[in-house]
């Protein structure tokens, strides 16, 4: 591997006490949240039900990555153990209380891992010399593991969704509605009601939620019940006690997926700066969606994300033996790869596994 | 004639994908391009270098070997079509 690699995310492990810790260092973002819950997954599969995450080194964790910690943190519960938080920032904890996440999870914080991760590279030593030195502090770069499932997924829109609730004033509730396998559902709801209402808007076919997905516009009914629109949806909310409604449209790489819906009991009950929260929601979780795939339960995404990066990287290694070998730039060690694997009638992956087996480049173009 | 970007368009519709498709191919083929700047080149906001060209002339092509087919989009060093 380069060493120009992107390094954002480090995660140590030390198995130093009876659970496994993780120490965290760098961000937590939407390309890397999957790494972190690829290894929680994988700890969690080989027995381990109590887990402990040190966020000392955070220096960056957006509503992806508090999904994960949201995650583990019930399968831990629901498993018997627990997830332990330590050195969490103040704004990642604010976020947690918010969300009311924080009380599931046991927070502590310790001096000693803190002073552990004072250097990126030092911490390596000092990890590993606690524990039994094979198993302590193995770390594991974020291009190893992409899989992104959908429990994740979820699990970081639902956050989106509490958060929205928490932030946007005058929201009684919130929901992500999301089109998977064909259809409208419902993946994230911050009460039964705006389920219900999500689901009155499936049934009659009509409804801002609805328009905002379809046409990737944003639609903001002040009052219900002067909205002329939807004449067979309108009632039923009324019913409800709903009498304003906004719903913006989640977009990824190429055409709206979904909406973010806010409910309000109260009229005009989104100003500016509501609307503007609500944008800022909706792109988070738009955000969310085109990191994870036009359709993450569709497990060919994942299959098409882990084949195509493998590919990549065989292109990568070989265009990089061939500009050694051939002296050439990266541009010119593509465009011979890519005579080589035209004069043999075969794909440019192809050729790039052959000349990575045979650990050099043949002397192509040297007639 | 069409020109080489118009042969770029013209096979990513005749092969049925969105540009995100084509992105994905592009990038598992060795591309360093978002999909915005993949979006902007086949819309020609954008002129792409030789080796996005080549690496984008790549993806659809060997799509259309994999569906049976001839690879209808020229390479920039192929003299029949001189990349622009």
């Amino acid at each position: 591997m380069s060493d120009d690699s992107i390094e954002e995310l480090e995660i140590r492990i030390s198995f130093d006490s009876q659970r496994p810790t993780l120490y965290v260092v760098g961000d937590i973002d939407l390309v890397a949240a999957p790494s972190l819950a690829g290894v929680l997954h994988a700890l969690f599969d080989d027995g381990y039900h109590d887990l402990a995450v040190d966020l000392a080194g955070l220096t960056f964790m957006d509503a992806r990555g508090l999904g994960v910690l949201a995650e583990t943190a019930s399968r831990a519960i629901g498993a018997g153990g627990n997830l332990s938080i330590s050195n969490a920032p103040a704004f990642i904890r604010r976020m947690l209380d918010i969300t009311h996440l924080s009380d599931r999870m046991v927070f502590t914080t310790s001096v000693v891992s803190r002073s552990k991760l004072g250097r990126r590279h030092a911490a390596d030593e000092q990890l590993a010399s606690v524990g039994e030195p094979e198993a302590s502090a193995p770390m594991i770069s974020q291009h190893g593991l992409v899989r992104s499932s959908t429990d994740v997924v979820d699990a970081a829109l639902r956050l989106v969704t509490a958060l929205a609730g928490a932030t946007v004033g005058n929201a009684d509730g919130v929901s992500v509605t999301l089109e998977r396998h064909g259809r409208l559902m419902t993946v994230a709801a911050s009460n039964e009601a705006v389920s219900t209402m999500d689901r009155h808007q499936y049934e009659t076919g009509e409804g801002p939620c609805l328009d905002a997905k379809a046409t990737g516009r944003w639609f903001y009914i002040e009052s219900l019940a002067d909205e002329t629109r939807w004449p067979t949806f309108v009632p039923l909310a009324l019913d409800q006690g709903i009498h304003s409604i906004l719903s913006s449209p989640l977009v990824t790489q190429e055409r709206p997926h979904g909406a973010l819906n806010i409910y309000s009991a109260t009229k005009q009950a989104f100003g500016t700066h509501e609307q503007e929260l609500a944008a800022l929601f909706a792109d988070q979780a738009s955000q969310i969606l085109t990191t994870a795939g036009p359709d993450p339960t569709d497990e060919q995404s994942n299959e098409r994300f882990a084949t195509a990066l493998t590919a990549r990287q065989q292109i990568h290694q070989a265009q990089g033996v061939i500009m050694e070998s051939e002296h050439v730039n990266a541009d010119e060690a593509y465009g011979s790869l890519l005579r080589q694997a035209r004069a043999a009638g075969i794909t440019v992956l192809a050729r790039a596994c052959e000349i990575l087996r045979s650990g050099h480049s043949p002397d192509e173009g040297h007639t | 004639m069409d020109d080489a970007l118009d042969q770029l368009e013209k096979a990513r519709r005749g092969l049925g994908l969105s540009v995100s498709d084509l992105w994905w191919l592009y990038f598992a083929v060795g591309g360093m391009s978002t999909e915005l700047e993949i979006e902007a080149i086949l819309y020609r906001a954008l002129i792409p270098t030789a080796t996005d060209h080549d690496m984008l002339a790549v993806a659809l092509n060997e799509r259309f070997s994999e569906l049976g087919g001839d690879h209808p989009v020229p390479y920039s060093d192929d003299d029949s079509h001189p990349h622009p």
